[in-house]
């Protein structure tokens, strides 16, 4: 039997059971919809890990004309993928249970949180172009209530740059659509490429152009500079759940844009040692760069954890736009890592937030008393971001830098791990200070004052269990790195 | 089916109209009456048209000879069926819709005598087989909409219908001149051919004089697609009732004229004489600009109507850059997208009739927190906004995609810039669409409900229109493959 049609469940229920969320009276009750809404995740997520046990499958649901079929797959990506959004949405809309309590609207921000969960799921298991593109364009406008949840000014402005960013992307990816549909053999998703080289011919030129457009604009939802201002903005602003979601995977949807129209449909080969190559390697540096120093800079937590959020997704950027495998699989396993990472970060803050009002990174000074099962999930997590072993992140940028140096591209084999590794030192002094002051406020600070305000199991439990991969996938990597170097070797 | 059927779908929806006078029902007692009146012939007409496109009649109808070249001639071949298809199947819709709406306006007898005999002056311009049949009718479709942009019959209205008179009359007078060339430079009877009626020899005679022509014919029937720097009555005319702006102002008027530059580029000066030539490059970049330029002026227009007729200027222009691609694919793009925009804005116009009537409302910033109150309506203004702006699964990304990858395969620097220009349009819709959605859910924080209390959607006269047009957008957007290779047909001039 073909497995196929499990692959509508994760992307089906999610919607369905949001839109019963917001329509069905009856949950407006709190009890009830946080019962629902917890039975609703868990069984989605079940599909996805389901998904993941059993072999590559595909599923062609229906065409929208001939050329253009909705088509689904489970390959080593999107198996990733998949399970990364089912544990994030899992940690998150636990966490949801109890922080949106001192936010309005419940039925509407989980139904747009629910139909995001489905979305999500249904990009990573797109096996065509035309999938992926409908998936994103959805992921985009249903996300966007999230920022906009809070209705203030501020909220709805950020929401706007974030949709007109978003989708100005999103278009860049369609031109490319159109130009790949001209000059490829296939809009499926093929490893190492569908070029027709026979067709391109003489339009080299114009082609690559285009492949820089569609990086620029995938890279977009990745917050790559120059197209990367409307993150900082729109990420703090969401609900910190939604925040979490929204910088730990939303942005690795980018990733995931880039990697199939690369990989899979142009191929690494054709833009390999072109400018395109190395302009896209310098605006992944400049961001990894700027984002770091702009956190550092940044005084409110969470935007400076969007910030860092800026610099960490470029990181991953840099690694695919090496284009050899050891930078490949480095860039993946950072999307894993930083996803995990930045979900505890986001989280954390959130808790604060809820607990105690602060959003100030000076206002946090002997915190580490008052929550301290919360800072110090975000004390494993800072270190794990700034790659300390054994964490998660030392392994991703190992590879990072391992693939960078061995790559042959001029300047930047060794220019990019010069990078790589100041932005490591910037982000120990943007986070690493906020975990010292938590911990240890100086002498003078009155610690005998604070009283505990640990939250309750809703939010501590999906922190630990975020904490425990993050310490747990720094450790014991090779599962993962096998599984990641199964399908980069079929790439290349 | 008999060729003379052509002459009767052309004819019955005209004499129903004409007699509406004559019979002289009351006002408000001899409602039911009349509806019934209007509503037979309509609906009996979209049967026969739609019973002539599947059975199409051989050879032409030819009714008189004007001169020994000249003649009134009709023929349904397969561009004719996209457009009479396409008005046949909104007009039961946008008269159902008017029926409710119209009470509102007053002087429905008026109303419907015009309204009714449109529909038969379009279908003439679509049924036309020479370039004189079709320029006779295009005049007859200005005087027969005049009356009905004026028909509130206050000093705006009136100055919008003089406006919309001198455009569309100034634009036929230009197109004239350009008719006259064309009528020199080839087959003097000016029969519509598949490829061009002009001759390679003629061509070589004066290759600038052919090009000028084409382009006098262009910018002359652009007039009524409201191609830049000739846009400026559509927007004005949308003072008109919602009827007349959704369907004629965002269908029938507009899209004659695009279909006549399809017509005149395709099968009066042709593709293989017009491919490569500086008249090509120039028409090419009005469109674009027009694209551009349209969707930037909705941006900025408040007026809920005039943002959506802006919209529809820029839209027009994306079947003409489709047009001016010159290849059978630029032709299918234009084909689909003729179809799938007149769906998608005429549920958009009928949306903002709807809120227009229940609360009076005609600036986009009014409508905040109404999604709530209007459900049905800002549910379709929803699914309309999102088809426009191109979101697989609805209509919009088949015209888009087709667009889009027609420009990308013929493979010019200009059609690229093409490209470019269309996606800066639809992030420009995104941008004027979805705020007027968004608010509508999600009102800002501190937003006083109670000013929309007595907002409720209106009757199943104009909700049910709207709602089959929604299904008509989804079912298009996931299932248009039959569609797509009947158009293409048309395109590659099968049929």
């Amino acid at each position: 039997m073909n497995a196929g049609f499990l692959f509508v469940l994760p992307v089906i229920i999610p919607v369905i059971a949001g839109l019963l969320v917001y329509f069905r009276p009856e949950y407006r009750e709190e009890a009830k919809r946080v019962a629902f809404v917890r039975i609703m995740l868990c069984v989605t997520a079940a599909f996805v890990f389901l998904i993941d046990l059993l072999p590559e499958a595909g599923l062609h649901l229906f065409s929208l004309t001939p050329e253009l079929p909705v088509l689904f797959q489970s390959d080593g990506m999107a198996k990733i993928f998949i399970t990364l959004v089912a544990v994030m949405w899992l940690a998150s809309g636990f966490f949801s249970f109890e922080y949106m309590k001192h936010e309005e609207n419940h039925q509407r921000y989980y139904l747009f949180f629910l139909c995001s969960f489905g979305v999500l799921v249904g990009l990573g298991l797109s096996a065509n172009y035309l999938t992926m593109y409908m998936f994103y364009e959805l992921m985009t406008l249903l996300t966007m209530p999230l920022v906009l949840h809070s209705g203030k000014k501020e909220a709805v402005q950020a929401a706007f740059k974030y949709l007109f960013y978003s989708v100005f992307g999103a278009l860049m990816g369609l031109l490319g659509f159109f130009f790949i549909y001209n000059y490829g053999t296939t809009i499926t998703f093929t490893a190492g490429g569908v070029l027709d080289m026979a067709k391109v011919a003489g339009h080299e030129n114009k082609l690559l152009a285009v492949v820089f457009l569609v990086v620029l604009g995938f890279g977009t939802k990745a917050g790559m500079f120059p197209l990367h201002a409307w993150l900082p903005t729109a990420h703090p602003v969401a609900p910190a759940p939604a925040s979490a979601v929204l910088s730990g995977v939303i942005t690795k949807a980018g990733i995931l844009g880039v990697v199939r129209v690369i990989y899979y449909l142009i191929g690494p080969d054709f833009i390999r040692g072109t400018w395109v190559q190395y302009a896209w390697l310098g605006l992944a540096l400049a961001t990894v760069f700027m984002g770091s120093m702009m956190a550092y800079k940044e005084k409110v937590l969470k935007k400076r954890l969007a910030y860092s959020t800026v610099s960490q997704v470029s990181y991953v950027m840099f690694g695919l736009a090496v284009l050899n495998q050891a930078a490949f699989i480095g860039a993946i396993l950072h999307v894993v890592f930083h996803s995990f990472i930045k979900d505890v970060l986001f989280l954390a803050a959130g808790a604060i937030i809820y607990k105690t009002g602060r959003t100030n990174v000076t206002e946090l000074k002997g915190i580490g008393k008052e929550m301290p099962i919360v800072m110090w999930c975000f004390a494993l997590a800072s270190l794990g971001l700034v790659g300390i072993p054994p964490l998660a992140g030392f392994v991703s940028k190992w590879y990072l830098a391992v693939g960078s140096l061995e790559s042959g591209v001029p300047f930047f084999n060794w220019f990019g791990p010069v990078i790589l590794l100041a932005s490591a030192l910037l982000t120990a002094g943007y986070l690493l200070t906020i975990v010292i002051d938590a911990f240890f406020p100086g002498s003078d600070f009155p610690m005998d004052t604070l009283t505990k305000k640990e939250p309750s199991y809703y939010m501590t439990v999906p922190l630990i269990a975020l904490t425990f991969f993050i310490v747990w996938l720094g450790l014991f990597p090779g599962g993962l790195y096998s599984m990641i170097e199964s399908f980069a070797a079929s790439v290349f | 089916m008999s060729p003379y059927w052509i002459l009767v779908v052309i004819l019955l929806p005209m004499i129903t109209g004409a007699l509406l006078p004559i019979l002289d029902f009351k006002e408000e007692e001899d409602r039911g009456k009349r509806q019934l009146f209007v509503a037979i012939p309509v609906i009996l007409n979209t049967i026969l048209v739609y019973a002539l496109i599947l059975h199409k009649p051989v050879g032409d109808l030819t009714l008189v000879h004007l001169t020994k070249d000249l003649s009134i001639s009709f023929r349904m071949d397969g561009l004719s069926a996209v457009f009479a298809g396409l008005v046949a199947g909104l007009w039961p819709l946008s008269t159902c819709y008017a029926f409710e709406y119209i009470r509102h306006e007053g002087k429905e007898n008026k109303f419907f005598a015009f309204y009714t005999m449109t529909y038969g002056v379009t279908l003439g311009i679509a049924l036309s087989a020479n370039v004189v049949t079709m320029y006779l009718f295009y005049e007859l479709l200005t005087l027969v909409t005049v009356p009905l942009v004026m028909h509130a019959m206050d000093k705006r209205s009136i100055r919008a219908g003089l406006k919309y008179l001198a455009y569309s009359i100034g634009g036929a007078a230009i197109a004239f001149t350009g008719v006259m060339i064309l009528m020199n430079s080839g087959d003097p009877s000016m029969t519509f051919y598949y490829g061009g009626s002009v001759t390679e020899s003629a061509y070589l005679a004066n290759p600038t004089l052919v090009q000028v022509g084409y382009l006098l014919c262009f910018f002359g029937f652009g007039v009524k697609a409201a191609i830049f720097p000739f846009h400026e009555w559509l927007p004005a005319v949308s003072v008109a009732p919602t009827p007349v702006t959704a369907l004629l102002h965002a269908v029938a008027v507009v899209k004659a004229g695009a279909f006549a530059i399809l017509r005149i580029t395709f099968y009066s000066f042709g593709p293989g004489i017009l491919l490569g030539t500086p008249a090509q490059g120039i028409a090419m970049a009005f469109a674009m600009i027009t694209i551009v330029f349209g969707s930037v002026m909705a941006l900025k227009e408040q007026h809920f109507k005039r943002r959506l007729a802006y919209s529809t200027v820029s839209n027009l222009s994306y079947i003409i850059f489709g047009a001016t691609l010159m290849t059978p694919y630029g032709f299918l793009g234009a084909l689909c997208h003729m179809l799938f925009h007149g769906i998608m804005k005429i549920t958009l116009f009928f949306c903002a009739g709807s809120v227009l009537v229940q609360t009076g409302r005609e600036y986009v910033h009014e409508l905040e927190g109404l999604g709530k109150k209007m459900k049905l309506t800002f549910f379709a203004f929803t699914v309309g906004s999102l088809a426009l702006v191109g979101l697989p699964l609805l209509c919009g990304f088949i015209s888009k995609w087709k667009l889009g990858t027609a420009a990308a395969s013929a493979g010019t620097t200009f059609a690229f810039v093409g490209i470019l220009a269309l996606l800066i349009s639809a992030v420009l819709t995104c941008g004027y669409t979805m705020p007027i959605v968004i608010r509508a859910y999600l009102p800002r924080e501190g937003f006083d409900e109670s000013q929309n209390e007595t907002a409720k959607d209106p009757g199943l006269y104009m909700t049910v229109p709207v709602l089959i047009l929604c299904a008509a957008m989804l079912y298009f957007g996931m299932h248009s493959g039959p569609i797509c290779d009947a158009l293409f047909a048309v395109a590659a001039g099968l049929i």
